[in-house]
């Protein structure tokens, strides 16, 4: 029942239909889970300076999906606005990485990462 | 549902050969020299993927939720694009498939009835970071030569280390839906409708818009009356016990009695009010500290990208007697 004096509803959930099963959310954290795979491993043979960070950026998106997954699941919204915070940190990511990059190209004009070698130390 | 197994999900066999196999398919769908074999590494991993869900969908629940038609095509379209971006030799169509990836997964989002997640990531995403990523490609890219436009920069036709990245990337994969699988089934099955009993009682001027919009649809009320506001708290008048409501209209204030059927109790919160007040209400810090980085970054990016324009003496002196002809015309 409705009360506004005191504040207290009981109603049906908001935003989210019933419940999920765990079967269906495992598909999702599949998919999240190759993604992240296929984005580490481009990460780990692309030799262009910006494609390595393009992906990171495949990375921060498989979190994202597993999160919002998750949220759907418990069926509350806490995953969502992680991820919401998740695009936050991607987009100052993005402004800074390629700030960085171009000015690694007017050093040496090229985007090979390999042409930085000595910075491994 | 028992405390499941990783033997309960999927097959354990079946799970690490697809994984193998997909691994198999990612390093033959590297750019090398010579030929390109991206069609079918390409179909290799997407048969391991298929396998893995195959394996996935023979032991599902009884769930109205569980995955359609439209899961499976966003997922294929994801994963496809994802293996494209990271095998494919031209950097600006490594971003364009990213941005079908970006556009696939929020086909997914919208399956987990997070419609407003959605749309922010094809705005922010694919409208906003990928194109700045593209802008920048085509700007550091050089052009090709005349004749030849085939012609790549060598550290793009040619991939580092493809056998020992792959195995590293599956192995990692194998590892992590072995831990994921076995994990889930310890999961509460119905976790408590955190945050959403609690949505409406935070958002009373919902209800009032629906019982002001439905008892003018049916005539009980003028346009002109409003509901009467108690002195002191600000709130609505309303017995709702008898499911009386005061309206106060010119002079006059009086009770009106609201049909049964008007009564919003099957009042919804939405999507976004639901994350509106989620992120106000339980993180209201972390908006502060997105801000401060974001400040950071573009200050960071600013800092970083500036550069005097130094124009050469020649160009300069060029430029001047040009300006100078332009003048005595």
């Amino acid at each position: 029942m409705i009360d506004l004096i005191s504040g207290t509803f009981s109603l049906a959930q908001a935003g989210y239909p019933e419940a999920m099963a765990a079967s269906t959310l495992n598909q999702y954290l599949f998919v999240s889970a190759a993604m992240f795979a296929l984005g580490l491993i481009g990460f780990m043979t692309r030799r262009n300076l910006i494609l390595m960070f393009l992906c990171t950026e495949l990375m921060f998106q498989a979190a994202g999906l597993s999160m919002i997954a998750f949220g759907r699941y418990h069926m509350n919204f806490d995953g969502q606005t992680f991820v919401i915070f998740v695009l936050t940190i991607a987009a100052a990511e993005a402004a800074m990485a390629l700030a960085l990059v171009v000015l690694l190209f007017r050093k040496r004009e090229s985007l090979d990462a390999d042409l930085w070698a000595e910075l491994k130390g | 549902m028992d405390a499941s197994t990783l033997e309960t999900t999927i097959h354990p066999l079946l799970l690490y050969v697809a994984c193998a196999i997909g691994a198999l398919g990612v390093v033959i769908a590297m750019p090398r020299k010579g030929v390109s074999s991206a069609i079918i590494g390409g179909v290799l991993a997407a048969s391991a993927a298929g396998m893995v869900i195959l394996g996935l969908l023979f032991t599902r629940g009884t769930d109205d939720h569980a995955p359609n038609l439209f899961f499976h095509a966003f997922a294929i379209l994801a994963l496809g694009g994802a293996l494209r971006m990271i095998t494919h030799p031209k950097p600006v169509y490594s971003a364009l498939y990213f941005i079908l990836t970006i556009i696939a997964s929020s086909g997914l989002y919208l399956l987990l009835s997070a419609e407003f997640m959605a749309f922010a990531l094809i705005i922010i995403y694919a409208g906003a970071i990928l194109i700045t990523y593209l802008f920048v490609i085509m700007l550091a890219t050089q052009a090709p030569d005349e004749g030849d436009e085939d012609a790549l920069s060598g550290y793009d036709a040619l991939a580092r280390e493809p056998v020992a990245a792959a195995a590293a990337g599956f192995v990692l994969l194998a590892l992590l839906t072995t831990m994921m699988f076995r994990g889930t089934g310890a999961l509460p099955v119905h976790p408590g409708l955190n945050g959403s009993d609690a949505i409406l009682s935070q958002l009373p001027g919902k209800v009032e818009d629906s019982l002001l919009s439905s008892l003018r649809k049916e005539g009980l009320m003028e346009s002109a009356e409003g509901f009467a506001r108690d002195g002191e708290t600000g709130r609505l008048v309303i017995d709702s016990a008898q499911r009386r409501i005061q309206i106060a209209g010119d002079g006059e204030e009086r009770f009106i009695v609201v049909p049964e059927e008007m009564w919003p109790e099957y009042l919804v919160g939405t999507n976004v009010e639901g994350l509106g007040l989620n992120l106000l209400g339980e993180h209201p810090m972390t908006i502060e500290i997105a801000g401060i980085i974001l400040l950071m970054a573009m200050l960071g990016a600013t800092v970083l990208a500036r550069k005097q324009v130094d124009i050469e003496e020649e160009a300069k002196a060029r430029q001047q007697r040009r300006l100078a002809v332009e003048g005595q015309r």
